[in-house]
């Protein structure tokens, strides 16, 4: 019972991982036209789902060398999961893009904080391998998308515009789908990793078995639909709120995503693939001359990144006090159930300034939602 | 090394970043320009097609490594 309300949690964030990243990928592509807005959805749940069986030899536990994995128990894994869900969901609503991957660390490790203090965690591992890295990513990826995007410019400005678009088009549409076969393969594994972890935690299977292979098709489905549902609240601030973006922009970041993310998962670095996203984004727009970069909106991401270990630590410590003070099974379902019940209210909230295919290019205002005399259908 | 940050680790991202990133992204655009000249052109450049199917199997060589690292590990 337990364990089954922990796959379900893990499955859960899983989905919401997919429908957050979709932006991560297909923001670019989606805001110059490059695809329809349906067609980049569906492409991008495709490649992560073939992504998502891709690399199989190791289910990365993400919490391994930032917890102490004694301290693991299924209890923390569900808060962990539950911190990391919780944060995802408040931060599409307000259409930030946000890394999952912290989300969760953030969450197990306030979930192991409280549930057995503070030489459970190990601060080193998460400063070398969560905070450096997250100011890095997006340094890393403006630099390289503005070198990019100011070459691309240079390179072709006598081309005629139809060559042009048709050109970049392609490149834009090939370099995208690397970042979404990449992030099916990197993120679906967490998950994986997360569910493996409480398989052992519970002995449903031994510490040196491999992943089960429904776990891997469950993963890879989950993190597939949520990606196909998209993420529009993030995917209109990454594609229309940040700058504005043609389809030689478009190319030079996803260019430059894919690039640093391969080059990050080769090297050993763990970079989030959001925070490399956003900041080749940033670089587009930087790196054509006159282009505007709104720094309100690039504010705002930068305080959520901020906020996200913190917050999510809260709210996982939060739900590991209160599974802790029901006890036992019934309290980690009570948990549970409430989560849900807020998770509810969230999604009415949003459906009252809904973001969808439709209006997911109108014009950007300085609010989320655009305003429904606004919206266009493309 | 400093137990904080993978220096080794960190120039080794940013310069295959940069090579792969901001590099194959200008040798697509470079054949993307000699190829609209070539057939742009008052004549045609067989040479110039020629340069730009090098610099396009370039970019999807890089594709294609950047897809291998990633699976081989």
């Amino acid at each position: 019972m337990l364990l089954a309300v922990v796959v379900v949690s893990a499955l859960a964030f899983d989905f919401t991982n997919g429908f957050h990243d979709t932006a991560n990928a297909m923001a670019t592509s989606i805001a110059t036209g490059a695809l329809r807005p349906r067609v980049a959805v569906a492409l991008s749940a495709v490649l992560n789902f073939v992504g998502a069986f891709l690399s199989l030899k190791v289910a990365a536990t993400i919490a391994t060398g930032i917890v102490d994995s004694g301290a693991i128990t299924l209890t923390v894994v569900f808060a962990g999961l539950l911190g990391g869900l919780s944060w995802n969901l408040l931060t599409w609503y307000f259409g930030i893009p946000s890394s999952s991957s912290h989300a969760l660390i953030g969450g197990v490790v306030g979930a192991t904080l409280i549930a057995a203090g503070a030489s459970a965690v190990k601060g080193q591992a998460i400063v070398a391998k969560v905070l450096v890295p997250a100011v890095l990513a997006p340094v890393f990826a403006i630099l390289v998308a503005t070198l990019g995007t100011f070459l691309v410019y240079r390179i072709t400005g006598g081309v005629p515009e139809r060559f042009r678009a048709r050109g970049f088009r392609l490149g834009q549409i090939g370099s995208a789908s690397l970042v979404s076969l990449a992030h099916g393969t990197n993120d679906a594994q967490k998950t994986m990793g997360v569910i493996t972890l409480a398989l052992v935690a519970n002995h449903t299977i031994g510490g040196r078995d491999g992943t089960p292979t429904w776990v891997i098709a469950a993963c890879a489905t989950s993190i597939a639909l949520g990606t196909y549902i998209g993420g529009w609240r993030v995917i209109r601030t990454l594609g229309k709120g940040l700058t504005e973006i043609e389809t030689p922009q478009g190319f030079a970041a996803e260019g430059s995503s894919a690039a640093v993310i391969l080059a990050a998962s080769h090297f050993g670095l763990p970079l989030s693939t959001t925070h490399v996203c956003s900041g080749s984004i940033m670089g587009a727009g930087l790196g054509k001359r006159l282009a505007e970069v709104r720094w309100r909106v690039a504010g705002r991401m930068a305080t959520a990144w901020l906020l996200t270990l913190p917050a999510a630590a809260l709210t996982g410590a939060a739900a590991w006090k209160g599974a802790a003070l029901i006890g036992g099974t019934g309290g980690v379902a009570t948990v549970f159930a409430v989560a849900a019940l807020l998770f509810g209210a969230l999604f009415l909230a949003a459906s009252r300034e809904p973001v969808t295919h439709r209006n997911v290019n109108a014009e950007w205002t300085g609010t989320l939602a655009p305003a429904p005399t606004k919206e266009h259908a493309s | 090394m400093s137990p904080y940050i993978d220096l080794d680790a960190l120039w080794k991202v940013l310069v295959a970043g940069l090579v792969a990133g901001a590099g194959l992204v200008a040798v697509y655009a470079l054949g993307l320009a000699v190829l609209a000249a070539a057939r742009t052109g008052p004549s045609a450049h067989p040479g110039g097609i020629a340069i730009a199917v090098v610099c396009f199997g370039a970019v999807l060589a890089g594709a294609g490594l950047g897809l291998y690292v990633m699976l081989a590990k």
